[in-house]
């Protein structure tokens, strides 16, 4: 195996280590499962060969197989060597060496545990499921070398057998779901992938007994495995090449710098009034050459990129317009081959940054707010705008993001949910439509979900424990050496959805600018993603800008990117300061890495993940609802239809696998009794109302029923859980498993039970009607923080109709529009006293606070009830204090709604 | 606070004229040079500069004809306004001399000696941006629409007007009271919206004291064949204006204003008596509103009240603000969202049809109507419903509750639009 090749060349130069390593396989040999680990420092992690050279950056993204895409390619990380690994990173990892096996031995339990964790938990290879197939019997080297030296991230199956498994669909049989690098079982023609694994030496197998079942024939040479075909699917008929770690286009666009299609793209580009083009305006003389003042742009060929040849109107402009109103040019919107564009100025000094964008993609709103993100992103990515043009070792990397960046521009819908890849087809005809309006996702703020208070504890707790890195309990022995890094702060994504942030609100907006303009979170929202590393030198806003009161520490900040499944987790770490001093070029540090990802993994041991994942697949979600054409209503037909609806909210909850872990006999009555308590809450709310008593009585009686359902249950998660954990730790305090529950192996029950308590709680945190009146006529919302870089907004909602796009997309139009009229009043209030009577700002719009429209629009979806109008309330809210907070919300025009109201049950909701 | 704008031919750069307002220095030629040079700089890379929006101030270019470029810098306002002025800018210039002048540009000294009737015309044009500037005399002008009065009396003047129209034999005539349509007959009213503003600019604008006979270019109509425009005053404040061919002699139209209104100065006098409130007295209005604004979308006219309640003689300092403050909703919110397209029945305009300014992203689509709309700031609140043609917008204090203005609106507009007598 690849970690056992590299052993050798590493194990000279730490003998000391290998001395202790012996100590410690010894002193866990005695607990039941762990027994067998490796040694940390024989574990070369996956991605350490992929580790760059000169700037000691990383990407390594390992995806799950997927059958859908019949993808035959090979594994494509071409830029890099595996097995090349710079001096400097072995000093690191020598310095750490000794934490890392200590570490080791308490974590052990872990390890093996994780990883199926991550594979039952998410995208698994999904096959169907038929009972009868041929069986196979098929006998199994067990692989020698790695008997005593199990890898840290693989499970004993994979170690021992080559083989990777995971469960079929119903969460119990194990399932080979692929084969390792050098498996020999691969090249054996009767395993196929989505084989069921029924028995190892006619010994009954399911996901819980599994590794104890390996255990037990760690010593033989081989095994007898019986397998039956589960499903005739067409991976299965390939010949064995296994080409398993398929790269969808996006993944290898994402690793893959130079592709020959660049090329091809750049030609496309120049068709386009797209660029961006940074100039030095000292360089400006009639006898320069052409493009000498140029100091970068993009598309190149610079004469075919028409931003770069008509510069000269724009600097012109820039300095005329300075003169003569003495404000600088923010845009210009020029007609260019019959199409509208936009041109954005940025000055930084002597340079200026000019930013073009066709309108039907981006209009002037929208292309102001890509400007100030891409800025923001290159002084993360490389301390200043200036830096990252002038430096040319940084030209391929810029160059590579921007032609994603505009190919992706010029042809995705909605930004958030857009097509990351590009197809160059597509290109050309899909640039000529016009783009839906973005609005949420176009600003400087993380979409937030908010956890139900346990939750969100748990994970604070996780991400506390991995900032503070206090590793001493680890060690019998103080610590002699200094720390590599200090953490600057964590932040944890779901699906794109930030779940926590401990990092000040602007580097928060710097990493989640990063991770969104990098496609990581549409690769954790759409890909199976097993591992995934990113390593870079970062510059975040906290240290970028010279404060007068706090001294920023001289040192290096690195941003370490951490993601399995579709969890994220991005941490900040300073080299220097209080630290050991930077080094040029410092790769990653095996143990920081490995730290995150185990926090990463408890994270999602503790259900957290799963929890998420409940909470965003709410469709469309208990607080808004979808258009329906019955406009108003008369107050006869108002109660029956406040019920009808509510039931189809109710039904979309039920469908979901709610209730896995109900063993308590309280259970019962808790849940039904927190049902209720939602329908109380609900009744509170309504009585102040009037009428609707009928529909609620029915209302909680249908729940009753509901919950009676959600006895019958399968627990043969948490068993397979509980079975697994039993491990080494348990002479540990009880403070102690509590208090460390990101880096120490918390016993193993208690773990459950949280997670199982977190996801009981689910049905506890319903949040409540926003909206006034009986029924719920909210239609979507959006809450935009821009201090804290914090958005609210209902999960994408899978059940999109025509009417309720067509209101959506109008309902972004408005929301960017109010937004820009807000502007104006956030402009005057934050400007000095003294300069509001110069001010030649329009004074009647220095105070506006809330603007509303009512739109009409008719029933699209159902021909026949076309004539049917949906009539709606689009609102905007601007709130100053305590600080500057907007709201947007579309609801059906019916009740008056007050905002305050709305924007407190909205924060009220999320507070808790 | 303030605006400038500039004409200069398209070919050689050469001024025509330049107007402002506000108390800006004159641009200096260099500049106006540089800003006509950064137009004429794109045209070899097929680049049509449209507009520059900085912190305050917002620069647009437009060409007409081929021949002329436009080019307006203004604070405060908004983008599609001045676009609006523009067109504004460049149809009283056709109004003036007509598109052939314009086209062929044979001596630009004469064209520039010509236009110069036109400068009060420009000016005044340059009154309806929203500068948010409180000191503007006509902080009442929209940019596009045609301002009207509604007296009690609107019924009597439109008979009265209706004989003068058989004596003078012209299908094309109004009266005005302060500058404002009271009457009209039907055929004024099938002008163009800019038309009529023109016109009424044209008849109010310089000395109102004698009778004014002036050619003219209806720039939608008749852009290549001019008129008579022929404005009399019959008492102070009061105007009759006519379109006529060659004939009659302004003479004989003297003599049969006297002829048919010599009767009707009491009426007159009375009407005048409604100027700075624009529709009736007797008229009950809710006591918090603050401001009137009713539009007729169709046609292209509107009234403005900045005095809505009967006793309102007591606040009229902070008035002309509250003109500015409904004046900025129409354009910002009303013309957005509830007035999204001009009436197609004016597009059709030989001129400028090719001209009209590209819609962009934002442009409104055609499933989402919006009828209703109202913004909340710290001193007031503003409330615009539609109901079919017909807008209004109403300013209030900010004491009202929000959901309530709604109902006060609706209530308003119709008492507003059912009054036969004033002949909205």
């Amino acid at each position: 195996m690849e970690s056992q090749r590299l052993l050798n060349p590493k194990a000279p130069s730490n003998n000391e280590a290998e001395s202790r390593s012996s100590e410690e396989e010894d002193w866990s040999d005695g607990s039941s499962y762990s027994s067998c680990y490796s040694d940390s420092d024989s574990t070369i992690p996956d991605w350490e060969p992929y580790v760059d050279d000169f700037s000691g950056e990383l990407l390594y993204i390992e995806c799950h197989p997927f059958v859908t895409q019949n993808n035959k390619e090979s594994k494509l990380k071409k830029h890099v060597e595996p097995f090349s690994k710079t001096q400097m990173r072995r000093s690191t990892r020598g310095k750490f060496l000794r934490l890392i096996r200590r570490r080791e031995s308490k974590r052990k339990s872990k390890k093996g545990q994780k990883h199926v964790d991550v594979e039952s938990n998410t995208s698994k290879v999904k096959f169907q499921d038929f009972q009868e197939g041929e069986e196979k019997e098929v006998m199994l080297d067990i692989d020698v070398e790695n008997r005593h030296n199990l890898s840290s991230d693989k499970s004993l199956a994979e170690s021992l057998l080559g083989l990777v498994v995971s469960t079929l669909s119903d969460g119990n049989r194990v399932m080979i779901a692929g084969f390792s690098y050098d498996s020999k079982a691969k090249n054996e023609r009767n395993i196929k992938i989505g084989d069921w694994l029924k028995s190892i030496n006619n010994i009954e197998v399911n996901v819980q007994n599994l590794d104890d079942i390996l255990q037990k024939f760690i010593n033989r040479n081989d095994v007898l495995l019986k397998l039956q075909r589960v499903a005739g699917i067409e991976v299965t008929k390939d010949p064995p090449i296994n080409e398993l770690n398929n790269e969808s286009n996006f993944v290898k666009e994402m690793l893959n710098f130079k592709s020959d299609d660049e090329q091809v793209l750049l030609q496309t580009l120049c068709k386009h009034p797209v660029g961006i083009v940074y100039i030095d305006l000292e360089k400006l003389d009639e006898n320069n050459q052409e493009y000498e003042d140029v100091i970068y742009g993009f598309p190149r060929p610079l004469k075919k990129n028409i931003l770069c040849v008509s510069r000269g109107m724009y600097i012109t402009l820039n300095h005329l317009l300075d003169d003569v109103t003495k404000t600088k040019p923010i845009t210009t919107t020029v007609k260019c081959k019959e199409r509208l564009a936009h041109i954005v100025y940025t000055q930084f000094e002597k340079n200026l940054l000019l930013f073009m964008l066709p309108d039907n993609r981006a209009s002037v709103q929208e292309t102001i707010s890509v400007n100030k993100e891409l800025i923001r992103l290159l002084q993360f990515s490389y301390e200043s705008v200036h830096n990252s043009f002038v430096n040319e070792q940084y030209f391929a990397q810029v160059d590579h993001f921007f032609s994603r960046f505009f190919a992706r521009t010029l042809s995705s819908g909605l930004w958030a949910t857009a097509q990351q890849f590009v197809e160059l087809e597509n290109l050309s005809t899909k640039s000529l439509e016009t783009s839906p309006c973005q609005f949420e996702d176009n600003f400087p703020v993380a979409p937030t979900l908010t956890l139900p208070d346990e939750a969100q504890m748990q994970i604070d707790d996780a991400l506390a424990e991995l900032e503070a890195s206090d590793y001493r309990e680890w060690n019998e022995e103080p610590l002699d050496c200094q720390r590599l890094f200090t953490m600057l702060g964590s932040a944890l994504y779901h699906s794109g959805y930030l779940l926590a942030t401990h990092f000040i609100h602007e580097d928060l907006m710097d990493v989640h600018c990063f991770c969104k303009q990098h496609g990581l979170f549409h690769l954790s929202r759409t890909e199976p993603v097993k591992c995934l590393v990113l390593w870079k030198e970062v510059f975040p806003h906290s240290c970028r800008t010279q404060h007068s009161k706090v001294k920023v520490p001289e040192g290096r900040r690195y941003l370490l990117v951490v993601g399995s499944a579709k969890d994220l987790l991005a941490v900040i770490m300073e080299a220097g300061g209080c630290t050991e001093p930077p080094e040029d070029n410092m790769g990653p540090d095996a143990f920081y890495v490995e730290e995150a990802q185990a926090t990463l993994a408890h994270i999602q041991e503790l259900g957290l993940s799963e929890l998420a994942d409940r909470f965003l697949s709410m469709n469309p979600g208990p607080q808004i609802t979808v258009p329906f054409p019955h406009g108003s209503k008369k107050h006869g037909d108002f109660i029956s239809l406040n019920f009808s609806k509510k039931s189809r909210c109710w039904e979309g909850n039920i469908k979901r696998p709610l209730n896995r872990n109900v063993s308590e006999v309280t259970s019962i009555l808790k849940r039904r009794s927190s049902d209720q308590n939602f329908v109380m809450q609900y009744n509170s709310m309504n009585s102040l109302q009037d009428d609707s008593y009928d529909g609620q009585s029915e209302e909680s009686g249908s729940q009753g029923g509901y919950s009676e359902r959600s006895e019958v249950s399968d627990d043969s998660r948490r068993n397979f859980r509980r079975g697994a954990r039993y491990d080494s730790n348990d002479e540990e305090s009880e403070a102690d498993e509590y208090g460390e529950g990101s880096q120490m192996s918390v016993s193993s029950f208690d773990v459950s039970e949280i997670r199982q308590n977190l996801l009981c709680d689910t049905e506890d945190c319903r949040p409540v009607q926003l909206t006034a009146g009986g029924d719920n006529v909210l239609y979507h919302f959006v809450q935009l923080d821009m201090t804290e870089g914090i958005l609210l907004c209902p999960p994408e909602s899978k059940m999109q109709t025509q009417t309720y796009e067509l209101i959506l997309e109008n309902f972004r139009k408005c929301c960017q529009q109010i937004h820009t009229l807000f502007q104006n009043t956030l402009r005057f209030k934050n400007m000095p006293a003294q300069d509001m009577a110069k001010s030649v700002m329009n004074k009647s719009l220095v105070a506006i606070k809330e603007h509303g429209i009512v739109f009409e629009c008719p029933y699209v979806d159902d021909k026949e009830n076309k004539k049917y109008k949906i009539s709606y309330w689009v609102v905007g809210r601007l709130f100053y204090v305590p600080h500057p907070r907007e709201m947007y919300v579309c609801y059906q025009d019916s009740i008056p709604q007050n905002l305050i109201e709305i924007a407190f049950k909205m924060n009220m909701a999320t507070m808790d | 606070m303030s605006a400038h704008i500039i004409c200069v031919t398209s070919g050689g750069g050469l001024p025509i004229f330049s107007r402002k307002r506000g108390n800006w220095e004159n641009l200096p030629f260099s500049v106006i040079g540089s800003l006509n040079g950064v137009h004429m700089f794109g045209k070899p890379f097929g680049i049509e500069m449209i507009n520059t929006i900085t912190d305050d101030y917002v620069v647009a270019w437009k060409e007409f004809v081929d021949s002329v470029v436009i080019i307006g810098i203004a604070s405060g306002c908004s983008v599609d306004i001045l676009n609006k002025l523009l067109e504004s800018v460049f149809s009283s210039i056709v109004l003036i001399v007509g598109t052939e002048e314009i086209k062929t540009q044979r001596n630009i000294e004469r064209l520039k000696r010509e236009l110069r009737i036109c400068y009060p015309v420009v000016d005044r044009l340059l009154d309806s941006l929203d500068c948010g500037d409180s000191n503007n005399k006509y902080s009442s002008d929209l940019a596009g629409f045609v301002e009207t009065i509604l007296c009690p009396e609107n019924h009597l003047i439109q008979i009265v007007l209706d004989s003068f129209t058989e004596c003078v034999d012209s299908m094309f005539s109004c009266v005005l009271i302060s500058g404002k349509i009271a009457a009209a007959t039907q055929s004024w009213w099938s002008l163009h919206p800019d038309e009529l503003k023109l016109l009424s600019l044209l008849a109010t604008s310089g000395n109102t004291a004698s009778s004014k006979d002036i050619p003219v270019f209806l720039p939608y109509k008749s852009p290549t064949v001019a008129f008579r425009f022929v404005a009399c005053t019959l008492i102070p404040e009061v105007q009759l204006c006519c379109l006529c061919g060659p004939t009659p002699l302004l003479n004989d139209i003297e003599h049969s204003v006297m002829q048919c209104f010599k009767n009707s100065t009491d009426i007159l006098n009375t009407a005048v008596l409604c100027s700075p409130k624009n529709f009736p007295s007797s008229y009950v209005i809710d006591g918090n509103v603050l401001g009137l604004l009713l539009i007729n979308t169709a046609i292209g006219k509107y009234m403005i009240s900045k005095s809505p309640q009967q006793n309102a003689s007591k606040k009229s300092t902070s008035s002309s603000h509250r003109l500015d403050i409904l004046r900025t909703f129409f354009y910002r919110a009303v013309l957005n969202y509830l007035i999204p397209l001009v009436p197609c029945k004016y597009t059709s305009h030989p001129n400028l049809t090719e001209q009209n300014f590209p819609k962009d992203k934002l442009a409104s689509n055609d499933l989402n109507i919006g009828t209703e709309t109202y913004w909340c700031s710290e001193y007031h609140k503003c409330h615009a419903t539609k109901v079919n043609e017909n807008v209004l917008c109403v300013l209030y204090s900010s004491s009202v509750p929000t959901h309530f203005m709604r109902h006060i609106t609706e209530k308003t507009l119709k008492q507003l639009i059912s009054d036969k007598q004033v002949y909205w």
